[in-house]
């Protein structure tokens, strides 16, 4: 009956029961954020050093921001769609963590694009997104407004998550000093959203083991939307052929951990 | 009246974290000080205690229906500067329904226990109300949504949390400190709420109809709830709580002692400020106040 909560120096000495509810709620939510966010604005330290870029290197910097602004739109829109459908009470705390995360990325994001002198992102978005990502966002919007929770959840919070985490951690390896920081404040987020993502799905696989057949149906009509959207930006980023990883692989591996295996 | 562009500047994410997350969050835990616990003249009081129970599961299920409703409008907004809010607004429900709920494990309810806890002393007609909203958002009209959530829902949030918490301020600081960070969420939901509608019906004239027809049934549901809240009430100044209050501090709310009030006089305050506001905030943004109608 106290109202002091028990403070916990590692989530993962807990229970399975006790660690969903420390890691699902606003508390442990507020607690992770603060540690990276706090001292900055708009996503990056006041200090951080601007870089000059050449019209070539800001044209192609602004391309890949549009389309990183039309995943975290469609991410803020799926998460905040899920809530709606999220099978108990505490997933729905968690998703509205998310849904806050995935609205401070997009703002970060349009923040970076005024910065770069992009006078009307939503103009600039319009004119430079690209038809893959737009075609993902429709299918996961169309996931989440049928209430299919698992399918849903598996193409925003494995698929779209693993997918920005990859590309946004490659990215930040050869950006400008604030774009970087920008990344890695977002990617810090994406992963608390993976594993969450990971978790629930992998429980569920393992009680239902009958909903895989549907998470691989899925997989297998989402999967070449997202190696065109990875070309597409490793393209945009500007890193030469012979240098670029294999952002697949990632992707890959994030759906092999729930045993679904690589088609 | 200012334009969306501006309003949406006083709205964003990063407004969000420095004023309610690395604000007035800063330093609690479940919105009040580390800490803080229900005091023992309350866990004492069996009748008391049930009371307490029984007023917070109906926060409880006010904070579901606003978290449902927050959620709802992210993809309904038809602007993603407006999405960008509701997310911040997404969390502060929810965040709000924690709250309350770990209120109830506070008060003794088993975590197990919680549910039923709610299913059985939820009131009728805030499920009502809930049913009535939730209908709306389903169907992502963004307008009606809006109405009910941030002006309506969070209009009465605003005004119970205020009386709640001139009611706790010295007899149970850990609640009372709850109920000022929620507080200063539900100005910011109405505050956003007001000037979004007031851009929508300046857009959309034709649409003030809908807006009163919906005031005027969701209203209703508003003062049925709050006449079941206050229908269970104990007698006025319990003496254990009495006791526990210093003497010389009566607990105050709009001009009246709240320890002198019935139960029924607190309910017809309660109504009045909530209605009251209600007019105000509806002349403000041009739509002409409707006696609430049983639907």
């Amino acid at each position: 009956m106290s109202g002091t909560r028990e403070r916990v120096s590692d989530v993962h000495d807990l229970a399975p029961e006790a660690f969903e509810r420390e890691v699902h709620s606003f508390e442990f939510w507020f607690q992770a954020v603060e540690g990276y966010l706090h001292g900055t604005t708009y996503g990056h330290r006041p200090d951080a050093a601007a870089t000059p870029l050449t019209d070539s290197e800001r044209d192609r910097l602004v391309t890949v921001l549009c389309n990183y602004c039309v995943g975290e739109t469609a991410a803020l829109e799926g998460a905040s769609g899920l809530v709606a459908i999220a099978p108990n009470r505490m997933t729905k705390v968690f998703l509205a963590t998310q849904a806050v995360d995935e609205g401070r990325h997009l703002e970060v994001l349009l923040h970076r694009l005024g910065e770069l002198g992009v006078a009307n992102p939503e103009a600039e978005i319009e004119k430079r997104a690209s038809a893959s990502i737009l075609e993902f966002r429709r299918r996961l919007l169309a996931l989440v407004g049928s209430k299919d929770w698992e399918a849903a959840l598996f193409a925003q919070n494995v698929i779209l998550e693993a997918m920005e985490f990859t590309v946004f951690q490659t990215h930040a390896q050869t950006a400008d000093p604030i774009t970087a920081q920008v990344l890695q404040g977002i990617v810090k987020d994406e992963r608390r959203h993976i594993g969450f993502g990971e978790n629930e799905l992998g429980r569920r696989l393992r009680e239902s083991p009958h909903r895989r057949a549907r998470i691989g149906e899925v997989k297998r009509d989402l999967d070449a939307l997202v190696i065109e959207t990875f070309a597409e930006t490793v393209r945009d980023i500007g890193i030469p052929a012979s240098e670029r990883p294999d952002l697949g692989r990632a992707y890959l591996a994030a759906v092999s951990r729930l045993g679904l295996g690589v088609s | 009246m200012r334009g969306v562009a501006d309003l949406i500047s006083s709205f964003t994410v990063q407004h969000w974290l420095e004023s309610a997350a690395q604000g007035h969050l800063l330093g609690t835990e479940h919105g009040h000080h580390a800490g803080e616990r229900e005091p023992d003249w309350l866990l004492a009081d069996g009748t008391l205690r049930a009371r307490a129970i029984e007023t917070t599961v109906q926060l409880v299920v006010a904070e579901r229906c606003a978290l449902a409703a927050s959620a709802a409008l992210v993809g309904a907004a038809p602007d993603e500067a407006s999405a960008r809010y509701f997310a911040t607004q997404t969390l502060d429900e929810a965040r709000h329904a924690e709250v309350f709920r770990q209120r109830l494990l506070d008060l003794g309810v088993a975590r197990d226990g919680v549910e039923d806890a709610v299913r059985d002393a939820a009131h009728p007609s805030l499920l009502r109300f809930a049913d009535a909203l939730l209908e709306r958002a389903d169907r992502k009209d963004f307008l009606a949504t809006l109405v009910g959530a941030n002006l309506l829902l969070d209009g009465m949030a605003f005004h119970v949390f205020e009386l709640l918490h001139a009611r706790h301020d010295a007899p149970n600081p850990k609640f009372a400190h709850t109920l000022a960070g929620a507080i200063a969420d539900e100005r910011r939901h109405l505050r956003f709420g007001e000037s979004r509608i007031a851009t929508l019906l300046r857009a959309d004239p034709a649409r003030r109809a809908d807006v009163e027809r919906l005031q005027r049934e969701l209203s209703y549901w508003v003062l049925a709830a709050l006449a079941e809240e206050f229908a269970q009430a104990p007698p006025p100044r319990a003496p254990s709580r009495r006791a526990a209050r210093d003497p010389g501090k009566r607990a105050h709310w709009q001009g009246h002692d709240l320890d002198a009030l019935a139960p029924g006089e607190l309910e017809k305050l309660l109504a009045h400020t909530v209605l009251e506001e209600f007019k105000m905030r509806l002349a403000r943004i041009g739509v002409t106040y409707q006696t609430p109608v049983r639907p």
